[in-house]
């Protein structure tokens, strides 16, 4: 008897949070910095549910694949039956305001990690970081919005935002380069996501590159893929993690590092939007890091010298010298000259047209997406001593 | 009869724009959005036409989707495109030592996005980073000739690698905790003719060069002896995961490398022949940074010795000791009247612009009078201030103890001398450092006036 009604007191809450989705609108919810930074607990989007399984959602399309995540395009399954006639009436995919809004128009990214995978390839640490970090940030209008997490046996889900304009390092490989108006608008974006991650967060992202950046349906920015995110506390951290090409001297010298590792990578990012390419390249990995050590970057010919010089300053090795590490922090990059042209209020606010604005021909267009293979067949197993050995770990995801 | 879907997305989205921007010119808000979805739309097209025409090198600056953008700034940066291919050889000369064709993907980028098809296997060379004898270096194909001259302008000004990047992440290392205190490097003895060797054999080597005298030790130490007991062994194999990094010490061994990006069954499986490495040549040193596919198989050719150091190892020699001269920094900051107010975020910061030097004993470290700029800590050994006109110290100093931390605060002489009674390492922080990273130490020492709360620097509270 109790245990029934405890099945139908689950049921009801699962359903609640179905309905919720339903009406989640990131349009509606990209919350103030204040609301932002409240206990995660108490905000809207990024809660750990108890409720939520697999079966809610239908996975129409991978979107991106990791070597052990995989993201899907999702939709809350049979939803249009649950929202009545409005939503047949409606099923041609409009997102926007007024009567569009229902369950069986809502699309989101679900990322899908197998906890098999994530012991063996030993990033159950990471894993965790990513979870706690994205909670901590869920609601920031450059950050990807995790709406909820939650597992089953043997898998970890994160539901996610959908960012249908997809990753600008599609657009950047496709323009093999940005003008210098685009590649400022890009970075002022993300200069806002690094002063909030490091300034109120107290967070180092860790792997900034084109790849991990996507474009909303407005054409603003959504930072992704916060695998290697940390939460630094008073002290410097030491595991190897990042993209090769982007790695900071201090990473490659495993002497510590903090956050002053993202405002390298912010450089190596800036030069690569410029000029198609990062500063530091060779087929031999290890060549690339002799040149990262050593740190001198060679710009073409035709580069403007503020360019240069923001690119110089925060690509300096020395991280007494780091442009965004010192004294003064963002600040003191969203004063260099290269920005001059940049109204910050502005940016923040979402006020500047983005330089591309996907063009979709509904809400879950994957047009921007490439294609992937499908999931390999094999899987190995969670077996019950991995389970009893680590799924404690996975606990509060 | 419903309308269509694309026009009800565009009004969707003139609507969120209206409710965002709230125009007074309704018209010609209106008209200007649509102005900008049309010139948007179109640039998007020509992107993906050029796109799907040339696939993996587009060669045009951005699209004008770009509102800022106007036709002179974009041809600004076409122009850099011609010039850099000349300009610009450093960032896209391939000298690994067997560079292959261009655009090569490696297994590990095909896996993240297997729509590339174009998955040669070449990628990973650096798995497998070559001592500096090796010879090899002469032979590289031009791959570097051709970043300098391009035939046609507007080809990719290289090999570059134009897939999706592969995060890479080594192991998780946290530093020496309490449970973990007694975590000793091991040590292998070996004969000093070896250790000669062996420094040389890595000196080239950056990984290595950055080490100081106590962690070079600890690493040459910590390098096992391996017997490869006949010719034909495999110490490594193309696409295993790689773990050890390896010094050879007596005999030869062949380099193969095979295009699939591993070694295949079969007589012609390891594939071609690059190299053969002898006695003072090194292999494997991608492997003491993550584990990555190994990019390339190794033979012996007789029976031979090799030293072996693996990666967890490695940078834990290197993390423990850059670990606890960082607390050891911090805990000399701490006892500083002068800096009692730092957070101790604000310690670990400052911890980055202290430099060791040594000095033998007898040195003079500051001189009286002098103006001074920079504030030292004694890491080991002894030594005496002196005043003009005192025959005696007027002060001893050991390990632990600190001078000169006035010079943080003013540009004022020194008040004394502090010459070394024995050898003496200190650890000195400029005041150019400091201010850099914190600002002026006034500010700092103003701290407790509550009037001067908001200057607080840390950006953590």
């Amino acid at each position: 008897m109790s245990s029934s009604s405890a099945d139908r007191a689950s049921y009801a809450a699962r359903e609640e949070e179905k309905a919720k989705l339903a009406e989640w609108d990131p349009e509606k919810n990209t919350l103030e910095p204040s609301e932002v930074a409240a206990d995660p607990g108490k905000k809207p989007v990024g809660h750990s549910s108890k409720y939520l399984r697999k079966e809610d959602f239908d996975c129409i399309k991978t979107l991106g694949t990791g070597t052990f995540a995989r993201v899907w395009l999702a939709k809350i399954a049979n939803a249009s039956s649950g929202t009545g006639v409005a939503a047949k009436k409606n099923n041609n995919g409009d997102t926007a305001s007024g009567a569009g809004n229902n369950a069986a128009n809502r699309v989101f990214a679900l990322k899908i990690l197998r906890k098999v995978d994530v012991i063996r390839l030993k990033q159950v640490e990471h894993v965790r970081n990513e979870r706690n970090v994205l909670a901590a940030v869920a609601g920031h209008p450059f950050i990807t919005t995790m709406i909820a997490s939650f597992q089953d046996n043997d898998t970890l889900y994160m539901l996610l935002d959908y960012c249908p304009g997809g990753e600008v390092f599609s657009y950047l490989r496709r323009a093999r380069r940005f003008n210098e108006q685009t590649s400022q608008f890009y970075a002022a974006e993300i200069v806002l996501i690094l002063e909030f991650l490091h300034e109120k967060e107290g967070v180092a992202y860790r792997d900034l590159k084109p790849e991990n950046i996507l474009i909303d349906a407005e054409g603003h920015l959504k930072l992704v893929d916060f695998g290697f995110a940390k939460k630094i506390e008073d002290r410097e951290t030491y595991t190897l993690c990042g993209t090769p090409e982007y790695l900071a001297p201090e990473v490659i010298r495993n002497t510590g590092h903090g956050m002053a590792v993202d405002w390298w990578a912010f450089g190596i990012l800036i030069y690569e939007f410029l000029v198609g390419q990062p500063p530091f390249w060779d087929q031999n990995p290890m060549k690339i890091y002799e040149q990262i050590v050593e740190g001198k970057v060679r710009y073409p010919s035709a580069m403007s010298n503020d360019a240069r010089d923001i690119i110089g300053g925060l690509c300096t090795v020395d991280v007494t010298k780091r442009l965004g590490n010192v004294k003064g922090g963002a600040a003191t990059v969203k004063e260099h000259p290269w920005f001059r042209n940049i109204d910050w209020d502005a940016v923040y606010h979402r006020k500047m047209q983005g330089p591309i604005v996907p063009h979709l021909r509904s809400a879950d267009d994957t047009r921007n997406f490439d294609d992937y293979d499908a999931e390999p067949v094999h899987r190995d197993p969670y077996t019950k001593e991995l389970y009893s050995k680590y799924d404690h770990m996975f606990a509060d995801f | 009869m419903s309308l269509p879907s694309d026009y009800r997305n565009e009004i969707s989205a003139l609507d969120r724009e209206v409710k965002k921007q709230q125009p007074d010119d309704i018209l010609q808000f209106c008209a200007t959005f649509f102005q900008r979805r049309l010139e948007s739309q179109r640039a998007e097209f020509r992107l993906s036409q050029r796109h799907a025409n040339t696939p993996g090198m587009p060669a045009s600056n951005f699209p004008g989707s770009n509102p800022f953008g106007n036709t002179a700034a974009a041809a600004g940066m076409a122009s850099v495109a011609e010039e850099e291919e000349h300009d610009i050889t450093s960032p896209t000369s391939a000298s690994g030592p067997f560079s292959p064709t261009a655009n090569n993907a490696n297994p590990a980028r095909n896996m993240d996005n297997n729509s590339s098809g174009g998955g040669g296997a070449f990628g990973n060379f650096g798995n497998f980073g070559f001592g500096a004898p090796a010879s090899s270096r002469g032979q590289d194909p031009p791959a570097s000739v051709s970043a300098g001259a391009m035939d046609h302008p507007q080809s990719f000004p290289s090999n570059y690698n134009m897939n999706r990047r592969t995060s890479v992440s080594a192991e998780s290392l946290a530093p020496a905790s309490a449970d973990d205190a007694n975590w000793k490097a091991p040590y292998y003895a070996k004969t000093p003719d070896q250790v000669a060797r062996l420094r040389t054999a890595v000196s080239h080597n950056f990984l290595f060069s950055h080490l100081d005298d106590e962690q070079s030790a600890q690493v040459l130490g910590a390098l096992q002896e391996r017997k490869v007991p006949a010719k034909d062994v495999r110490v490594i194999e193309q696409g295993d995961a790689g773990d050890y990094f390896y010094v050879v010490e007596q005999g030869t061994f062949d380099i193969y490398v095979s295009s699939t990006g591993k070694a295949e069954a079969g007589p012609a499986g390891l594939g071609n022949k690059v190299a053969t490495n002898g006695p003072g040549t090194s292999f494997g040193e991608l492997a003491l940074m993550y584990n990555a596919p190994r990019a390339a198989t190794v033979v012996s050719t007789e029976p031979s010795v090799l030293w072996q150091l693996d990666r967890v190892t490695f940078r834990r020699i290197v993390m423990d000791s850059a670990f606890q001269r960082r607390r050891m920094y911090e805990s000399f900051l701490e006892e500083v009247p002068l800096l009692k107010d730092l957070t101790s975020y604000e310690r670990s910061k400052i911890a980055d612009a202290l430099e060791t030097s040594k000095y033998p004993a007898g040195s003079t470290i500051i001189t009286e009078g002098d103006v001074g700029d920079k504030f030292y800590m004694l890491e080991s050994g002894e030594a005496d201030a002196y005043k003009r006109g005192v025959d005696q110290p007027v002060k001893h100093y050991k390990k632990g103890d600190y001078f000169g931390e006035l010079a943080l605060l003013e540009d004022q002489p020194r008040a004394a001398s502090v010459m070394s009674t024995s050898e003496v390492k200190v650890a000195t922080l400029g005041k150019d450092g400091f201010q850099r990273l914190l600002g002026p130490v006034e500010n700092i020492m103003r701290r407790d006036d509550p009037r001067k709360l908001e200057d607080s620097v840390d950006p953590l509270r």
